[in-house]
C-alpha cells in the first residue's frame, strides 16, 4: 500500500538532477505512504567494479557487521576499492569479476544486503523522503534515471529492509517498486524457492522482483518479463522496474491501483498519482496519462 | 470573483475559502492547482469554481448544487457522491470518475478511467473520448454517455440505468446486454450534446441491466421456525436444525439466509471472571453517582468527540434491515441515555436525526442513502469495512423490503434483492483510505470524527493500518455480532471471536505504540454490563449495543428478519407490520435496558475497587475455561483468584 514513482532524462544535459526528483515526487504522494522512503539511483558504471550496499545496523552490532562483511568480501575474492559508512548502511565499492548470483547469495548469508550492481544504488530506510535525503544525501545523486516509493506497511513490518525498493538478487543494477498487493505470493514464491531463488522478507514485492530475476536468467527480455509478470502475478499490482539503462512498468488487469505518466523531449516521468508529476512542474497543467489496465511498457536511455 | 492559489495557500484553507465565497454568492478560480486532491469538496452553493489546471482526487466530490469547470486533468473519483450541479472537465479523468453520483450533469472532454459511474444513482456522465475497464460497473440509475469506445466488459453487475455507447463495445459486463434505443432516448441525448456545444454525429447501442442477477431465482422456504437456543445444534449431530437446513437446501438449490449473529458456542465473554471478591453493595445507594462514567470517544485529531454518559453506544443497524419505526426509538431511546445512536447503512431520516442527541452516519460501499448534507449534520462519520457476522461480504436485503420509499432513499430500483457491494468504489487499499478520510474531513471543515468499522478478520494488521490511516477511533466487530440478513454459512463459520480480536487489537497497539492514545469501541454480541465491564478491563474504551437494543425493544429473536415479515414491526417495510410497532413505548424500553447497563457498569466498576470506568483493566478479571485463558493470557489456575481463595488458608 504505498506510492511509487520513477524516472528517466533521455539527454545527458542539462538534466540530470534525478535524486532531487524523485525526492521531490515522493514528497508530493508521501500521504500514500508515511512509514518508510526509497530510492534506486544509478551511478556511473566503472568495469570489473561492484556497489554493494548493506544495512548494518548501529553501535557495536554496525562494527561487528561491517568486520562480517569484509572477511565475506575477501573470501569471494572482491576487493575493497571504496568504503564509507552512511546512516545505518555500509556502502563499498569493489573489484569483483565472478558469477555474481553465486557472489551475492553467499554475501547475503554474511549480512543483510541492499544492493549489488555495477551502477544500481538502493538507499532506503524508514521515515519521510526528506527524512531518507537527509540521512543518506540522496539529492547528490545525478545518474539518469531511478525510482522512489513511499510505503505504509501493511502485513510485513517497518523496517528498512522491508521496505522497497527491492533489487532483483543475483542480477546487477535490477529494482522494482510496486503498489499493490500479490494475492498468489506464497505459491509463487515455494516456485521460485524450489527452483534455487531466495527471499529475504516476507514482503510481497520481494516476489516482484524475484520473479523478474527468474525470467531474465532464462534470457527471457525485461519487456516479456513484464508481459507474462501481467498473467502469472494475481492480485493489484502497479509496479515501476529500472535496469541500468531503462525503466519500465507493468499494471495489473482489475486496474485497482493507479499509475498517471507523462513524457515530453526531455524526460519520461511515471507516479501513483498526477500531483507527484506536478511538483517537477509547478503551475504547468500536464499532458499526462493513465496506462490502460493489463499493459507494460519499457523506456530505454538512447545511447 | 475570488481568485486562490494553491502555491500560496494548503487545500484545506482553500476549501473553507470556497464555501465562504459560496455562502457570499462569489464565483472562485483557483490556480497553480498542480494536481492536488479534494479541491471543491463538501461546497454546497449554487456558485462556479474554475480550476484553471488539473485537479487530483475527489475534486467536486461531495457537493450539491455547484457548478465546476476544470481545464485539463483530473484524478481518481471525479465529483463523488454529486447530489446536483455540473462538472466540465477538459482533459482526461482518473479511474471512477461520478462514483456514487446522485444526479449531476458530468461532463469529460477527454478519456476517462476504470470503473466510471460506479454505483453511480442518477444523473448524466458524459465522456467524449474513450471508457477504461469496467464503465458502469454496479451502476443503480442514471444515464452513462461514451461517445468512444466502452473499454472491457462494459456495465459489470450493473442494476439500474443505461450506458450508451457512441464508438464501439469491446466487451460486455456480466448481467448487461444491448438493447434497441428509444427515439426519445436518442433525442435527449442530442439535446445533452448539443447545450454542452459537444459535437457528435454518430448513433449509439444502448447498454441496460439482463436481470439474470437481481433476485434469487426461487424464495427460501420457511419450514419451521426453530428458536435460538435450539438453532446451535446442542449435542445431537442430526439434530432439526440441520435437517431443516438440508429440506430448504434440497428445494433452493443454495446457501440459506437468516438474520441475528452466529448460533454457535464460541469462546466469549462469559467464559470470563472477575479476579477478585466482590463486596456487597446493598449498602450504597446509588453505585452510579460514585462512578465516573463520560467517555468522550473520537477526538484524537481535534474533532469534536462523542460525549458519551457511560462508555457505551448503538452498533449501526441500517434502516432498510429495520423499520423507520424501529429506528426511531432505538434514536429516542439512546438519547434518553444520553449515548450515540449509529444510522447502519440505509441513510438518515429527519426523525431519526431529530430524536437522537448524538448520530454517527455510517458510509458503505454502495454509497446507499450517503450524503453531503447528511454528513453535515452528523456527530461522526463511519466508514464501514466489514462486519464481524459477514466479514469480507457486503449487506443483503431482500425484495420484500426493498419498497418504493426505500429504494428511493437509497437511490437503487424498487424490489430487488440487494446484495450491497462488499467493498468501497474508492478504497482499494490503505493509500486509498487516507485520501477518503482527508475528503471526509475537508468535506465537514475537520469538526467531525471519522471512524472506521472493522469486522474481526486480520485483526492485528488491520488495527495498525487503521492507526496509520489516521482514523479517530476504531470500531471493532467481534464474530458474535449480528446482520439483518446473511448467508447462514457465514455467519456461523466466518470470522473470529469479539473475545479474540479484542486481545489482538490490544497486541497490535502494543506492538506499534499507540495503546495510550488509540480508542477502541467493541462490539458483537455484548449483552450487558457485565459484557461491557469485561470488555472495558480487556482494553476496550467503549462498547457498542446492537441485538441487545432491538431485544429490548421487542425483537423475539425469530432470527428471520431477512424475510420482511417481522411480527413484531421491527425487521420490516411493511405497514401492516410496522403498524403494531409503538416506537415511544419501545424507546422507554431501550432507555431502562440501557439504565440496567449503566447500573451495572457503575456497580462492577465499583466493586471491583475504582471509581472510574477507565481505571477497569485485565488485572480485574480472570479466565473460566483453559481456551480463555489461551485466548487472552489470562490467569486460569488455582489460587489466581485473591485473596482468600488460598485451599490452605481458607
Amino acid at each position: 500500500m504505498c506510492g511509487i514513482a520513477g524516472i528517466l532524462f533521455k539527454h545527458d544535459a542539462p538534466h540530470l538532477n534525478t535524486g532531487r526528483a524523485l525526492i521531490d515526487m515522493l514528497d508530493g504522494c508521501q500521504h500514500r505512504g508515511p512509514d518508510s522512503t526509497g530510492f534506486a539511483l544509478y551511478e556511473k558504471a566503472h568495469s570489473g567494479q561492484l556497489r554493494l550496499r548493506f544495512f548494518i545496523g548501529e553501535g557495536d552490532d554496525a562494527a561487528q557487521a561491517v568486520e562480517r562483511i569484509k572477511h565475506a568480501l575477501s573470501d569471494h575474492a572482491a576487493r575493497i576499492v571504496e568504503e564509507e559508512l552512511i546512516g545505518n548502511n555500509f556502502r563499498v565499492i569493489v573489484d569483483f569479476s565472478g558469477n555474481l548470483q553465486k557472489f551475492s547469495y553467499a554475501i547475503e548469508h554474511a549480512a543483510k544486503v541492499i544492493s549489488i550492481g555495477s551502477s544500481l544504488e538502493i538507499v532506503k530506510d524508514v521515515g519521510t523522503a526528506d527524512d531518507v535525503d537527509q540521512r543518506y544525501h540522496v539529492h547528490k545523486f545525478e545518474g539518469s534515471h531511478g525510482l522512489g516509493h513511499v510505503r505504509l506497511a501493511t502485513e510485513s513490518d517497518v523496517k528498512p529492509e522491508a521496505s522497497h525498493p527491492f533489487w532483483a538478487t543475483g542480477f546487477a543494477d535490477i529494482a522494482i517498486v510496486h503498489n499493490g498487493q500479490i494475492t498468489n505470493y506464497f505459491k509463487m514464491r515455494r516456485r521460485l524457492e524450489r527452483r534455487g531463488f531466495e527471499f529475504t522478507t516476507d514482503n510481497d514485492s520481494e516476489l516482484i522482483a524475484v520473479y523478474l530475476a527468474d525470467k531474465l536468467s532464462q534470457g527471457i527480455t525485461l519487456k516479456e518479463a513484464l508481459r507474462t509478470s501481467i498473467e502469472d502475478l494475481d492480485g493489484t499490482f502497479s509496479f515501476l522496474v529500472s535496469t541500468s539503462n531503462e525503466i519500465g512498468y507493468a499494471k495489473d488487469h482489475l486496474a485497482a491501483k493507479p499509475m498517471v505518466m507523462y513524457e515530453n523531449d526531455d524526460l519520461v516521468a511515471v507516479a501513483s498519482e498526477e500531483v507527484s508529476l506536478n511538483k517537477l512542474f509547478p503551475g504547468q497543467a500536464l499532458e499526462t496519462r493513465e496506462p490502460l489496465p493489463g499493459t507494460y511498457a519499457t523506456w530505454s536511455r538512447s545511447i | 470573483m475570488v481568485t486562490i492559489d494553491l502555491a500560496r495557500i494548503p487545500v484545506r484553507d482553500a476549501n473553507e475559502r470556497i464555501r465562504s465565497a459560496g455562502e457570499a454568492g462569489e464565483n472562485v478560480e483557483v490556480i497553480n492547482p498542480d494536481a492536488r486532491h479534494h479541491i471543491g469538496v463538501g461546497l454546497t452553493s449554487p456558485i462556479t469554481v474554475h480550476v484553471r489546471g488539473s485537479a487530483g482526487y475527489f475534486c467536486a466530490g461531495l457537493t450539491d448544487q455547484a457548478t465546476f469547470i476544470i481545464d485539463n486533468n483530473v484524478g481518481w473519483g471525479l465529483g463523488d457522491n454529486i447530489y446536483a450541479g455540473t462538472v466540465i472537465v477538459g482533459g482526461n479523468a482518473g479511474a471512477i470518475p461520478a462514483v456514487g453520483v446522485r444526479g449531476a450533469e458530468i461532463i469529460i472532454k477527454g478519456n476517462m478511467g476504470s470503473r466510471a459511474g460506479q454505483v453511480m444513482k442518477a444523473g448524466t456522465l458524459l465522456c467524449a473520448g474513450n471508457a477504461n475497464f469496467m464503465a458502469g460497473y454496479m451502476l443503480y440509475g442514471g444515464r452513462i454517455i461514451i461517445l468512444g469506445d466502452s473499454g472491457e466488459r462494459v456495465g459489470e453487475d450493473m442494476t439500474g440505468g443505461e450506458i450508451f455507447v457512441g464508438g464501439r463495445v469491446q466487451d460486455l459486463g456480466s448481467d448487461a446486454q444491448l438493447m434497441d434505443m428509444a427515439g426519445e432516448e436518442d433525442e435527449s441525448i442530442r439535446e445533452f450534446l448539443d447545450r454542452h456545444k459537444i459535437p457528435f454525429s454518430g448513433s449509439f447501442q444502448k447498454i441496460v441491466n439482463a436481470g439474470t442477477k437481481l433476485r434469487y431465482g426461487s424464495p427460501e422456504r420457511q419450514m419451521r421456525s426453530i428458536p435460538f437456543f435450539n438453532f446451535g445444534g446442542g449435542s445431537s449431530y442430526w439434530n432439526p436444525k440441520v435437517q431443516e437446513d438440508i429440506h430448504i437446501k434440497a428445494q433452493s438449490g443454495r446457501y440459506r439466509i437468516r438474520g441475528y449473529g452466529t448460533a454457535r458456542s464460541l469462546p466469549h465473554l462469559t467464559d470470563l471472571s472477575f479476579a477478585r471478591e466482590l463486596p456487597d453493595l446493598t449498602g450504597t445507594k446509588d453505585p452510579v453517582s460514585g462512578v465516573n462514567m463520560y467517555t468522550e470517544i473520537g477526538g484524537l485529531h481535534g474533532a469534536n468527540p462523542l460525549k458519551l454518559s457511560m462508555p457505551v453506544m448503538v452498533a449501526p443497524m441500517s434502516y432498510g434491515a429495520l423499520s423507520r419505526s424501529a429506528k426511531y426509538a432505538i434514536a429516542m431511546g439512546s438519547a434518553m441515555s444520553d449515548i450515540a445512536e449509529n444510522t447502519g447503512e440505509g441513510g438518515m431520516s429527519n426523525a431519526q436525526r431529530d430524536a437522537a442527541k448524538q448520530l454517527i452516519f455510517q458510509c458503505l460501499g454502495g454509497r446507499l442513502g450517503w450524503n453531503i448534507h447528511d454528513m453535515k449534520r452528523a456527530d461522526g462519520l463511519e466508514i464501514y469495512i466489514s462486519q464481524g457476522a459477514k466479514p469480507g461480504l457486503g449487506g443483503q436485503l431482500m425484495a420484500k423490503k426493498v419498497t418504493k420509499e426505500l429504494a428511493e432513499i437509497r437511490g437503487i430500483p424498487e424490489g430487488i434483492d440487494l446484495r450491497s457491494p462488499s467493498r468501497h468504489p474508492d478504497i482499494l487499499g490503505a493509500d486509498d483510505l487516507v485520501i477518503k478520510i482527508e475528503e471526509f474531513r475537508e468535506a465537514t471543515g475537520y469538526r467531525i470524527p471519522v471512524s472506521v468499522k472493522l469486522g474481526a478478520g486480520r485483526v492485528r494488521d488491520d488495527i495498525k493500518i487503521a492507526v496509520k490511516d489516521g482514523f479517530d477511533f476504531i470500531e471493532l466487530d467481534g464474530m458474535q455480532g449480528s446482520t439483518g440478513a446473511g448467508s447462514s454459512e457465514v455467519i456461523d463459520f466466518v470470522g473470529i471471536p469479539t473475545l479474540a480480536a479484542i486481545i489482538e487489537a490490544e497486541e497490535a497497539l502494543a506492538d506499534i505504540g499507540r495503546r495510550q492514545d488509540t480508542q477502541i469501541v467493541l462490539m458483537g454480541g455484548i449483552r450487558d454490563g457485565v459484557d461491557a465491564v469485561k470488555a472495558l478491563c480487556l482494553g476496550a474504551d467503549a462498547v457498542a449495543f446492537g441485538t441487545s437494543v432491538i431485544i429490548a425493544g421487542g425483537c423475539i429473536a425469530c432470527m428471520q428478519c431477512h424475510v420482511g415479515q417481522c411480527v413484531t414491526g421491527i425487521a420490516t417495510q411493511d405497514p401492516k407490520h410496522e403498524g403494531r410497532y409503538h416506537p415511544e413505548v419501545e424507546a422507554k424500553n431501550i432507555h431502562r435496558f440501557f439504565e440496567s447497563v449503566r447500573w451495572q457498569i457503575a456497580a462492577l466498576t465499583r466493586a471491583l475497587g475504582h471509581s472510574d470506568v477507565r481505571e477497569l483493566c485485565r488485572d480485574d478479571l480472570v479466565a473460566l475455561t483453559p481456551e480463555a485463558a489461551r485466548i487472552t493470557g489470562l490467569p486460569y489456575k488455582r489460587g489466581s483468584r485473591e485473596p482468600h481463595y488460598d485451599t490452605k488458608t481458607a
